[in-house]
């Protein structure tokens, strides 16, 4: 039991010591970049495990709404993927009038998307009305 | 012994009639987790139209200087798969789409297949015939009335198929579309969108 439980805090603290990592703006992956104490040949089996075991994936970090030259309201969402592995998911953003009543529109539909393992990514979109003040975003599993 | 018989028999009946189910099904087209199809279905079409309108509206080339709307046709768009598909599947989309932002006026007099609408013609033929008469003159449409496109749209749908490996192939699909200023030939806006299957060589992309 004692040693079960000195894993799993080894697995922690190595994940930990690599999440600490934010993405930067250039991104060495690993195999390229030199190992470090979180992410090393020995470690790396255990923190991959640990990685996928708390079920780690895709966060987002901002979404930014600004209204291009010509009027129409773009959005730009930065976000990165906590996991070591590819993500690949379908996102549907929805515009939203000034009263949020739904814009019915052709660009409203899932699309694909998808983030490389610990790096970031961003997503655009514009809306093609200019009566679009506001924005939902849903999120799917990549069938 | 005879109820274990029965009891395997009536289970192996009802799977059997379970897997033969050809029952039809409406889909949801609007949350669709149907399994992708080697062939383009309207899924792909949809994510196509997707992408070209928000980059034509981002990229601000139908922005009219001076204001105004566009007046635009829809010339050429090919389709040079190995599947039976209508254009139109992909342009109604663009089309409607761009009208409904408010940037630009489709026309229905010229076309890459003619004429979207016919009835523009045969009301002039009309009025030049002798059918013309039954008509009040001030209510069909005078000489010189059509107003002509400044921009047209033209592409091209096209398909590749490369072996993946022995029991794999890959198809790519490649959605072009272009926006040309018919009074200069100037070309104002491209974008190629690129979907791509891969799958049993058994499944048949046309």
């Amino acid at each position: 039991m004692k040693a079960i439980t000195n894993i799993l805090f080894i697995a922690l603290v190595f994940t930990f010591a690599a999440c600490d990592q934010q993405p930067a703006k250039i991104n060495i992956r690993e195999g390229i970049r030199s190992d470090d104490l979180g992410n090393n040949i020995v470690t790396r089996p255990v923190v991959y495990a640990f990685s996928a075991l708390i079920g780690e994936g895709i966060e987002i970090d901002e979404a930014i709404l600004a209204r291009n030259d010509t009027g129409y309201l773009e959005l730009n969402i930065n976000g990165h993927n906590r996991s070591y592995n590819t993500k690949r998911f379908r996102y549907k953003i929805e515009w939203l009038d000034k009263n949020g009543l739904m814009i019915q529109t052709k660009t409203s539909t899932w699309l694909p998307a998808s983030a490389t393992g610990k790096s970031s990514f961003s997503l655009k979109a514009v809306a093609p009305r200019v009566e679009a003040v506001d924005f939902r975003m849903d999120t799917k599993k990549w069938e | 012994m005879k109820t274990r018989t029965t009891v395997i028999i009536t289970l192996a009946g009802l799977l059997i009639a379970g897997c033969g189910s050809s029952e039809t099904v409406n889909i949801d087209v609007v949350n669709d987790d149907g399994k992708a199809v080697m062939g383009l279905d309207y899924r792909d079409f949809n994510q196509a139209a997707s992408e070209m309108i928000q980059s034509m509206i981002s990229a601000g080339a139908l922005k009219k200087p001076g204001g105004g709307r566009y007046v635009v046709t829809t010339g050429r768009v090919t389709n040079d798969t190995m599947q039976r598909i209508d254009t139109d599947q992909l342009m109604a989309k663009i089309e409607e789409e761009l009208m409904n932002s408010g940037q630009v006026v489709m026309t229905s007099a010229v076309g890459g297949k003619g004429a979207p609408d016919e009835m523009i013609y045969e009301m002039r033929d009309i009025r030049d015939s002798a059918t013309g008469d039954e008509f009040q003159q001030d209510t069909l449409a005078g000489k010189k009335t059509l107003i002509a496109p400044e921009l047209s749209f033209s592409g091209k749908i096209l398909q590749r198929n490369v072996r993946y490996d022995r029991n794999r192939q890959q198809v790519e699909y490649y959605f072009q579309l272009r926006v040309t200023d018919l009074t200069t030939g100037l070309r104002f806006w491209q974008k190629e969108s690129i979907i791509g299957k891969r799958g049993s060589n058994r499944s048949v992309s046309w």
